[in-house]
């Protein structure tokens, strides 16, 4: 019998103990909540402390980027690249001159003469392994890995969300889209080899 | 509804109305706004409760933010969302279900609960019929409703959904006596089961500071509210007593096969059931619309607010019991229906009846 009673007297005690906790949190709402909104609100990336300076920790692998200004459109990063993630497409223009139309300006931060206009310069980084093969042999310094060392240039982006997958090709041409026909050669006529002659 | 009658007949081009017409057309009328008041109840239920349950988790509930408030300004029309996604659902029946009562299930169990809504005074004036067994009434009708879970649970032909109904089978049967008998207690006191008199009985003031309400009339119905509630929460299947849906081992129970609308009068019914368990327990305990502080902000808008006030907080209690407890198992059920609510009922009843004895 007096167990009995010490088992109801025990539950509504240890019951009014839970219904405090929830109450609490209820009413701290405001202070307590973890949810962060993502896109509008983010965490903040951690210092960490990696033994050296930042700027000499060359090897981040975060988001291809490029300086088009200074891309000469050699593809010698379109060759290196084991997964064929970069995509040029190059006309040959008048050397060192300025196309302000096609935003293309003819001679590069390291004085370097351009003779090819880029008209398609997309980098797919869905596909992208993050090798940093390209970023070596690119004679003018213009493709790199966001952040790290090259945070004073651009600053880091890790986190490629996207609503379509599509939107992960970054597009760094800087002619608009409706004056690449323009500039676009016309395709080689195809020689008919008659054979019946 | 005598009311609303008689404000028809002294309308005057709706004289030459036959009475049978009028009397046909009045009850429509307050059958569409009852049904408007659990949709809309239903609606902003489920809003608090997300919000509710998310902040007591230490999170955010539905929100919208950014471009386009994607859920309008803290989510608030969420469930509106979800209210248009379900009505534009695909209507899916199994193969393999027992149509008809597949397809009617859902409907007994909502009107089981809407039609209690029929005996509910919301305030002086606001009550569609007084019966003079207007508890008896409601009662009777609120147990309807598990019919329609075990239709649901046999006519799905899934093993988790009988499961579901045959627990909720047990469950209902069981709580539904300790829940008349602790009302017995409140009927004894007043001597009447007519809903607007148990309300007016609990008029003015006892031990000197305390609202007349039953709840505080003496230390048994003080207890018996305690019971009542309690088997009311579990008349209407609500976590901890939420064995019948139990969606850790019965992946929905005796809904598992429903979807859109059909799932949407689960719902329905759910939260209107809730309300009337709150209801309820707001007219027989806590003094229906009678204000806290008697005479001082009594008239009917007022009342309106006091009874919806007083509702309102025993959903709010349902919930947070809902977020805070875990669900019991069916022996633990059992054992406290059987072995801790019906004994102390009884002893409820028969304090009351000396209490009512030794006083009077």
């Amino acid at each position: 019998m007096i167990r009995y009673f010490s088992n109801i007297w025990q539950s509504i005690t240890t019951l009014l103990i839970g219904l405090r906790i929830t109450l609490v949190h209820l009413a701290k709402a405001r202070k307590g909540i973890v949810t962060l909104q993502y896109p509008e609100e983010r965490w903040p990336r951690p210092e960490r402390n990696i033994g050296f300076s930042h700027d000499s920790y060359n090897v981040i692998r975060s988001r291809l980027h490029v300086d088009i200004d200074d891309c000469i459109g050699c593809l010698k990063c379109v060759r290196a690249c084991p997964v064929d993630c970069i995509h040029i497409k190059t006309v040959k223009v008048e050397k060192g001159t300025d196309i302000l139309e096609a935003n293309h300006i003819g001679i590069t931060s390291n004085g370097t003469q351009k003779r090819l206009l880029l008209t398609r310069f997309d980098i797919d980084m869905s596909e992208c392994c993050y090798c940093n093969l390209c970023v070596y042999p690119c004679p003018e310094d213009c493709i790199f890995m966001t952040g790290g060392p090259n945070s004073s240039k651009q600053e880091i982006d890790y986190e490629f969300s996207e609503y379509n997958r599509s939107d992960l090709i970054y597009r760094f041409a800087k002619v608009p889209k409706d004056q690449v026909e323009k500039y676009t050669p016309p395709p080689k006529e195809k020689v008919k080899i008659d054979v019946a002659g | 509804m005598e009311l609303l009658l008689q404000k028809f007949s002294e309308v005057s081009f709706l004289s030459g109305i036959p009475s049978a017409l009028l009397f046909v057309f009045a009850a429509t009328l307050i059958a569409v706004s009852l049904f408007m008041f659990v949709a809309v109840n239903a609606i902003v239920a489920v809003y608090a409760e997300r919000k509710i349950s998310a902040f007591m988790q230490d999170r955010l509930g539905p929100m919208g933010q950014g471009v386009g408030l994607h859920a309008g300004k803290w989510g608030l029309l969420q469930t509106v969302a979800d209210a248009i996604k379900l009505l534009i659902k695909e209507d899916i029946i199994p193969s393999l279900a027992d149509r008809k009562l597949f397809i009617l299930a859902p409907f007994i169990l909502f009107i089981g609960a809407f039609i209690v809504f029929v005996g509910i005074p919301f305030n002086q004036h606001i009550l569609v019929a007084d019966f003079n067994i207007g508890v008896f009434y409601i009662i009777a009708m609120s147990s309807i409703g598990v019919i329609g879970i075990i239709l649901a649970g046999y006519g799905s032909n899934n093993k988790w959904a009988l499961y579901g109904a045959m627990r909720s089978a047990a469950q209902i049967i069981s709580y539904e006596i300790p829940l008349a008998l602790s009302l017995l207690t409140v009927i004894m006191l007043v001597g009447s089961l007519k809903m607007q008199d148990i309300i007016i009985a609990q008029h003015g003031l006892i031990w000197g500071i305390l609202p007349n309400w039953f709840i505080f009339n003496n230390p048994f119905t003080f207890i018996a509210f305690f019971i009542f509630f309690i088997s009311g929460v579990a008349e209407v299947n609500r976590t901890p007593f939420d064995l019948p849906e139990a969606e850790s081992e019965l992946v929905a129970g005796f809904h598992t096969e429903y979807s859109g609308m059909r799932w949407a009068f689960f719902f329905l019914a759910e939260y209107a059931n809730m309300f009337i368990v709150a209801a309820m327990s707001a007219i027989l305990f806590l003094g229906g619309w009678q204000s806290p502080i008697p005479g001082y902000m009594d008239s009917p808008a007022w009342g309106l607010f006091w009874f919806m006030g007083k509702a309102i907080f025993l959903i709010f209690v349902m919930m947070w019991f809902r977020w805070t407890f875990p669900r019991l198992r069916t022996d633990q059920l059992m054992q406290m229906c059987w072995k801790y609510f019906l004994p102390i009922s009884f002893i409820n009843i028969l304090g009351v009846g000396l209490w009512d004895l030794w006083l009077n």
